[in-house]
């Protein structure tokens, strides 16, 4: 089976007045049709930016350097807006952290998704719904990521709903092109977590009932472990390690993934001691030779500093980019 | 390094370093009231560490900048040492708050960008007390000793340093008088995983070295099972529970609280090989 998406040494430099940013160094992910991933990391690791790179809304004056990113056979790095435009909310869809910044004040729930069904619609050169359509469809949408008074939320702005209410209405906008993969930044960072549990539950549920491929980007190990059966770990703009959620949950191999559990307080008690981290994550204009972990790494000696880790396989869907991974 | 965390003998015959009874405070929308604080009552022991959790909107921030007296309350009286601190006001006040300090959630607001970080831990002195010239400059450079920061850190300005540097320095200025209560809201939320363990870790040492009591509002429930020894539950306002932490954690009577530790995404048990 040919992967969905892939993306091979993916390189993205950020050209600033100091110097280029270095914020992706050679990614390389693979995800099959189906298949939930998630990606981990802490901020200013390029987790967001690979994200909008693959949707082609990164930062506006990256350069890639080099790598390719293709979906469903589709060389993403060569599309043209017309391209784009095939693929964007069509093929690929993203909904973002903060739902409260997405949607615009000043229309009713209603319109703005009508707009996004009337668009698709004339994207794909169809006949354009008649307004009655357009609120079955509405319906539906929001019938799908279980909203049950559609009354009441299809004629409501924005302000006069909660923070999961709106990121509800953006799935349902995300899902309206009928996309088949599905990516989510942070979609759960700026809610309460009762409403974040609610809405981790609504992702499952779409994945397992419309077979949506699913990549989520966060910090929050607990709420990539909540949805995503592959995870990708990202520090400073390398995927350190990657596989399965519980074998890298469980059995950590790079030494910034067991740091990063080790730094997790324990919602079950039991007092361990919080390790952290020594250090800050390094600055990209001048990111560290060889690894670039290696300035903070317990394990390091002097073949990190000189050689960036090549990613091997370290067991069944297991890879790990370190000189000195753990056993 | 530090000494090692140690369990601190509560003497139960002295009176709480903090005794809130009946805290309540109504704001005012649009010639509506709306009550954010509904009769909450707290004690804190000398040395003890109180966390209120709740999310958002349920007034647990209200209740650290009512305690701070940044806001004056509705109704309700708030004890710290014995001392009526709703009754005071102007010089009384302000020289009690040398006795009580606060950090805020967010370190990139709450360090003045035009000042330098010398500036920012020197304030406090400069506000209340007479220390002046070398003194200063010695009690400065011991402060970003404590948070474990080089001493040229003094030099820098707030954009030069990351966020966990920043709440350490917001951390510094605030034990600069030596406190009694530390109130620290949400002191870890706007700050990275590893970052945070950090910050945790930290505060836990200082609260051994200096004696202090913190008052501690977070909505992250696995940092208050880690850093408090007691927990107030709140939702719209009130309080639903209280108890000692490891207690509520394994057993909420409570039907919202059993909720709120339920709806935590939970980790598959880890074999770290430390």
């Amino acid at each position: 089976m040919t992967a969905l998406l892939t993306i091979q040494d993916y390189r993205l430099d950020i050209p600033t007045f100091d110097g280029a940013l270095k914020v992706l160094d050679g990614i390389d992910l693979a995800l099959d049709q189906g298949e939930t991933l998630g990606i981990v990391g802490e901020s200013g690791c390029g987790k967001t930016v690979l994200a909008r790179s693959i949707l082609g809304i990164g930062p506006a004056k990256g350069k890639r350097v080099s790598g390719s990113m293709t979906f469903d056979s589709v060389e993403l790095d060569h599309l043209d807006e017309a391209g784009w435009r095939r693929i964007r909310g069509v093929k690929i869809s993203m909904i973002f952290q903060d739902p409260m910044t997405y949607l615009n004040p000043l229309f009713t729930i209603g319109r703005q998704l009508s707009d996004v069904v009337v668009a698709h619609k004339r994207a794909k050169g169809e006949r354009l719904p008649s307004r009655a359509e357009q609120r079955k469809r509405c319906h539906a949408l929001l019938d799908q990521v279980q909203i049950r008074d559609f009354e009441r939320v299809v004629d409501s702005y924005p302000h006069q709903l909660s923070g999961g209410m709106r990121q509800r209405v953006l799935i349902a906008m995300a899902l309206a092109g009928e996309p088949q993969l599905l990516i989510a930044d942070e979609p759960t960072t700026a809610l309460d977590v009762t409403i974040q549990a609610q809405i981790l539950d609504l992702l499952r549920d779409l994945v397992d009932r419309l077979g949506l491929t699913v990549v989520m980007i966060s910090h929050d190990v607990g709420a990539i472990a909540a949805i995503a059966r592959r995870v990708a770990v990202m520090y400073a703009g390398v995927v350190v390690e990657q596989g399965m959620t519980n074998d890298i949950l469980t059995q950590p191999r790079h030494p910034y993934t067991q740091g990063l559990l080790a730094a997790l307080p324990d919602i079950e008690g039991g007092h361990q001691v919080l390790e952290s981290i020594p250090g800050t994550i390094p600055n990209l204009i001048h990111p560290p030779s060889g690894c670039r972990f290696h300035p903070r790494c317990p394990r390091a000696t002097e073949i990190c500093t000189a050689q960036k880790p090549v990613a091997r396989n370290i067991g069944a869907d297991h890879v790990v980019a370190c000189h000195h991974a753990l056993d | 390094m530090l000494s090692p965390v140690t369990t601190l003998s509560i003497d139960a015959a002295r009176p709480p370093l903090l005794s809130v009874t009946g805290l309540t405070k109504d704001f005012s929308s649009g010639g509506r009231l709306f009550r954010a604080v509904d009769d909450i009552s707290l004690q804190i022991p000398q040395g003890g560490v109180l966390g209120i959790v709740g999310e958002s909107g349920s007034g647990k921030s209200t209740v650290a900048r009512l305690v701070m007296r940044l806001i004056e309350p509705t109704a309700g009286t708030i004890l710290l040492d014995g001392e009526d601190l709703s009754a005071k006001s102007g010089e009384s006040l302000r020289l009690i708050r040398r006795h009580m300090q606060i950090v805020f959630q967010n370190p990139h607001s709450a360090l003045n960008p035009r000042h330098t970080i010398h500036d920012a831990i020197a304030e406090p002195f400069l506000v209340q007390t007479t220390i002046r010239g070398l003194e200063l400059e010695r009690r400065v450079e011991a402060l970003l000793d404590i948070v474990s920061l080089p001493k040229a850190f003094k030099y820098r300005y707030p954009h030069e340093l990351s966020g966990g540097q920043k709440q350490r320095i917001c951390i510094a200025r605030a034990v600069a008088l030596e406190p009694r209560l530390l109130v620290l809201d949400e002191p870890t939320s706007a700050l990275d995983v590893s970052v945070q363990a950090q910050i945790i870790t930290f505060l836990q040492e200082l609260r051994d070295r200096l004696n202090l009591t913190y008052l501690f509002i977070s909505h992250n429930l696995a940092v208050v099972r880690y850093l408090c020894d007691r927990v107030i539950v709140m939702n719209q306002g009130k309080m639903v529970e209280e108890g000692v932490t490891d207690a509520i954690f394994a057993n909420p009577s409570n039907s919202y609280t059993r909720q709120l530790i339920d709806s935590i995404p939970r980790l598959p048990q880890r074999n770290l090989v430390y």
